[in-house]
This record gives structure tokens, C-alpha cells and sequence, in this order.
């Protein structure tokens, strides 16, 4: 578990259509301690993507720092564990060696990175699926497997963009219990992605609102844990909460 | 269920060629027609009969054989990992894809000429046209499935801590294999014709040989057991060879071959 530090991050696209420059990220600054769970919202077209994706090193940055424990980061690598909306499950390996990669790329030998991806596995409850391949599994669960895998490769963040938004309305709330409940297990350090305001207040430490490519406002959760859904949908804490996101969203 | 839905394709596939064994059986006779202009079923049933045990139809097929498997051994060799270099790199890519097409519409039969003159007549030429009908129909197939791999998935990988190395093994290769089972597939169409038109040209032994030695004799039915035998074989290695590897791999995994 690492801090993730932005400072005075900055991108501009080249519009290969237009012809011009469009900047993306104005001028964003945002401290992740380590072991913090980070929401970032914001509307759509916001930015939120280009972020994450210069955080996990998809795409080069135009301007400011992004440190990872203190350290600039340098294109993709494994200390910083992605998951993605579409999934990104390899469609020709099982579940077990999905979640056994990581461990795979680090040379930890067949035996062992069996153990340890059948240990991640059963935290979230899909021991029984190791063998079956991506495709024989419903979008609820090959996401499951989708955060088991970033997880097993013990990252020192865990970046999530947008990881619920293709699943049914029922399959995400148990997803984000289960996230919620693996968080406070584990206390990985998280920067999650999503315009989903409730879903970023149920799951984070703090709250970001993103507009125009600048950070709008922050905003602290401090609703006990550990969260289910079960407590939190008549909560009047969180109901404020959401409240004030939303409004703030709105605005943006 | 598996069982009897097994066999019920294999019948189906069957079917209709049984239909033509008859109606060849029953119009040959019935019209009157010469054995010099098409052969009787019992000529051709004799004529496969008498090679078999003379050995001559088995080292015309073996000679076939072994010229296709290494004439397309050697090309997906060297066409697949070229295939994933050029499809690794758009620019690289964009500049190559209107040659590849070029030759992959060139390849076999058209190469037979200029390859008798670089090899004489004989294996080197059958091996080279064969090696060509298959190369560029792979390496283009290969370069077209590396480029249809979605970009997530090798930022999926490379944040998992994928190197260069495990990128080509674990991401490119299998990813691209249902685009490389298709060229194979296309290219040893394009090889076995290439084959049979190369063998009547440049050399004394093999299928194309013998249809063509044949037909100075007028030995229809000699001519016919040989198509018989061509069309089969290819029958059986496209039913026993490529169909069960798609089945292992591409219908598996939930990826559909374009
Ligand atoms: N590859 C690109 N080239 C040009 N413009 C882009 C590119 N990717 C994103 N943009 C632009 O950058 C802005 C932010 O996009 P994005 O980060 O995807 O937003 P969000 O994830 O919040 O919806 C948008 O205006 C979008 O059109
Ligand atoms: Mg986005």
C-alpha cells in the first residue's frame, strides 16, 4: 500500500478531426494517503477517464507530476492494478489463470500462484468458477474476477474506472457491498471512477468532484464501517451526504 | 445426444455426395457414355483397387502430402510471428496490408512459373509455391487479428506486469489465433490447388502427376480416382485437423473467427 500523489497534472489531446489542441485536464492536485479509498465524479466528458488513465500510465501526461509512494510514474507497471469497465478479462485463459497473472508476470511458480489466485478467489465467492472461462460467466461475475485479479497482484493502488457501470442496477449493489466489505479487509489504497453519486459516497473515504477537467470540490465521508447497503439506503447521513454531491455535481 | 447429434451432422455432410456416387452410377450406363469421355463407377472402384495394391496411389498421396505439410509448416513458422511484428505497430502495419493483399490474391498457382525457374523442376518448386499460397494468406490473417485485439486488454496486461516477452506469448498470440486459424485454414485451400497445378508441371510423382500422366492415356478412370482422392483428403484435413483445433480454442474462449 502506497500514497498516490497528483500535482499540478495537466493534458492536452490532439483532435486528429479538428485539427487543435483540446485540453482535457486544466490543472488537477489531489493527495491519496495510503490505505485511502478515493471516489472521483463528475459528468461525463469531465476528464475522469483521462486521469486514470495517465495515473495507470496508458497515456503520457502534458503537464504536472503523478507519484506513486513518492516515485514518478513511468508508462503502465504492476504497482498499479487497473480495472476496467469492459472487464478486460482474457478470454482464452480461465478464471484461474486471469487471476493467476499477475503472480505469472512476477515468475511466482504454477503451484503457488494457483494458491494465492484460488486464496482471492474465495474472497470474493468465486471459488467455484475457477475453471469455467470468462465467457460462461455473467458480467457481474467475470467483474468479480475482474477486481480479484488487480488485487492478487498486491498493487500498491488500485485505479477502478467506471468498474460497475455495465452490470444490472441489482448485481451492482451487491458488487459494491462486496467491494466495500474487501476494502475494509484488506485497506487497499483505491481511486475509484464513477458518475455515479451514491456508488462514490457507499464506497469512499472522500469524495472528488471533477468539472471541466479541475477539481470542483472534496468532500469527507465519515459514515462508519463497516457499510452494506442493507444500513446505508435509510441512512440520514448518507442521504446528506449524497445530497450535497449531487447538488455540487449538478453546478459543475 | 452428443452421440447421435454427432452423427446425424456426418450424415447430413454425407448425404449429398452419396446422392452423386448414384447418380453417377445410374445415368453413366443408362446415357451410353464412352469410358474415354467419364469412367463407370466399378472402372473407378477397379482403378483405386489396382493402385492401392500396386502402392502407387499411396506414394502419389504421401508425395502430396508431405510436400503440403511442409510447405505449410515452414510457412506459418515464419508468417505468424512476422504477422504479430506488423501488427504490433500501426505504421508498420498500414504500410504492409495493401502488399500482403496483393500477394495473398497472387499466391500459389501464379508463383508455379517463376518458381521452376528458380528451383528447376521438382520438391524445391512444389515446396516454394506451397510455402507462398500459405504465407501471405497467414501473415496478413496473423497482422489483421493482432490489430483487432482490443486495447484494454493489453493495458490489462501490461498493468498486471506483462513484459514485451509474455505480451506476444499470453495477449498477441492467442488473441490473434482466431484470425491465424482462419488463414490457415484459406491458405491450405490455396496450397493444395497450387499443389495439384504445380505437380502437373514439375515433377514425376504425386497427385497432380498422376491426373496428368492419366489423361495421355486416356485413363478416365485413373483421372477420376484422383479428384475422388484430392477432394477427400482435403475433406478429411480440414474435418480432422483445423475444424477440431477451433473447436479446442476459438468456440471455446467465446471468440467468433471473422
Ligand atoms: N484520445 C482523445 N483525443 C481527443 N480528445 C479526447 C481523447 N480522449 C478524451 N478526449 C476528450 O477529453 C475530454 C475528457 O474525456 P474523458 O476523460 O474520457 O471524460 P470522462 O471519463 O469524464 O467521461 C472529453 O472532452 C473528451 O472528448
Ligand atoms: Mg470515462
Amino acid at each position: 500500500m502506497k500514497s498516490l500523489s497528483l500535482k499540478n497534472l495537466a493534458k492536452t489531446y490532439f483532435d486528429a478531426y479538428k485539427g487543435e489542441h483540446v485540453t482535457a485536464i486544466r490543472d488537477v492536485s489531489l493527495e491519496v494517503p495510503a490505505g485511502e479509498f478515493v471516489s472521483i465524479v463528475g459528468p461525463s466528458g469531465c476528464g475522469k477517464s483521462t486521469i486514470l488513465n495517465m495515473v495507470a500510465g496508458f497515456i503520457p501526461h502534458s503537464g504536472g507530476d503523478i507519484l506513486v509512494g513518492g516515485e514518478a510514474v513511468k508508462g503502465p507497471g504492476p504497482d498499479r492494478g487497473v480495472v476496467f469497465q469492459s472487464f478486460a478479462l482474457f478470454p482464452w485463459k480461465t478464471v484461474l489463470d486471469n487471476v493467476g497473472f499477475g503472480p505469472k508476470m512476477r515468475g511466482v511458480p504454477k503451484a503457488e500462484r494457483d494458491a494465492i489466485a484460488r486464496e482471492y478467489l474465495a474472497l470474493a465467492g468465486l471459488s467455484h468458477a475457477a475453471d469455467r472461462y470468462p465467457n460462461e460467466l455473467s458480467g457481474g461475475m467475470q467483474q468479480r474476477v475482474g477486481v480479484v485479479r488487480a488485487l492478487a497482484n498486491q498493487p500498491d493502488v488500485l485505479l477502478m474506472d467506471e468498474p460497475f457501470a455495465s452490470v444490472d442496477a441489482q448485481t451492482r449493489m451487491t458488487l459494491q457491498d462486496e467491494l466495500s466489505r474487501i476494502w475494509e479487509e484488506r485497506r487497499p489504497t483505491v481511486v475509484f471512477i464513477t458518475h455515479d453519486v451514491p456508488e462514490a459516497v457507499f464506497l469512499a473515504n472522500r469524495v472528488v468532484v471533477l468539472s471541466k477537467g479541475k477539481v470542483l470540490a472534496e468532500v469527507d465521508v465519515p459514515i462508519s464501517r463497516p457499510r452494506v447497503w442493507d444500513r446505508l439506503v435509510a441512512d440520514d447521513q448518507f442521504k446528506d451526504l449524497s445530497n450535497q454531491v449531487l447538488a455540487l455535481v449538478r453546478s459543475a | 445426444m452428443e452421440r447421435t447429434s454427432r452423427f446425424s451432422a456426418a450424415l447430413i455432410f454425407v448425404a449429398p455426395l452419396a446422392v452423386l456416387v448414384v447418380l453417377w452410377a445410374v445415368l453413366v450406363p443408362a446415357l451410353g457414355v464412352r469410358p474415354q469421355i467419364f469412367p463407370s463407377v466399378a472402372a473407378v472402384g477397379r482403378a483405386g483397387i489396382d493402385s492401392i495394391l500396386d502402392g502407387s496411389l499411396l506414394r502419389h498421396v504421401a508425395a502430396s502430402v508431405s510436400r503440403v505439410a511442409i510447405g505449410t509448416v515452414l510457412a506459418v513458422l515464419v508468417a505468424v510471428p512476422l504477422g504479430i511484428l506488423m501488427g504490433v505497430s500501426r505504421g508498420v502495419s498500414a504500410f504492409v496490408t495493401p502488399l500482403m493483399r496483393f500477394f495473398s490474391v497472387l499466391a500459389g498457382i501464379a508463383w508455379i512459373p517463376i518458381a521452376t525457374l528458380w528451383f528447376g523442376y521438382g520438391f524445391g518448386a512444389i515446396v516454394f509455391v506451397i510455402f507462398n499460397a500459405v504465407f501471405f494468406v497467414v501473415a496478413y490473417n496473423t497482422l489483421l487479428g493482432v490489430s483487432t485485439i482490443p486495447m484494454t486488454l493489453r493495458h490489462a496486461a501490461a498493468s498486471l506486469g506483462a513484459g514485451r516477452r509474455s505480451m506476444l506469448t499470453d495477449v498477441l498470440l492467442p488473441g490473434a489465433l482466431p484470425n491465424i486459424v482462419t488463414g490457415i485454414r484459406t491458405g491450405l485451400g490455396f496450397a493444395w490447388r497450387g499443389l495439384i497445378a504445380a505437380e502437373m508441371i514439375a515433377t514425376d510423382v504425386g497427385l497432380g502427376y498422376m491426373l496428368f500422366v492419366a489423361r495421355d492415356f486416356y485413363q478416365t478412370e485413373v483421372i477420376v480416382l484422383g479428384m475422388i482422392v484430392i477432394g477427400t483428403l482435403w475433406l478429411l484435413i480440414d474435418r480432422l485437423l483445423l475444424v477440431p483445433l477451433e473447436r479446442a480454442t476459438i468456440e471455446r474462449w467465446g471468440l467468433v473467427s471473422p
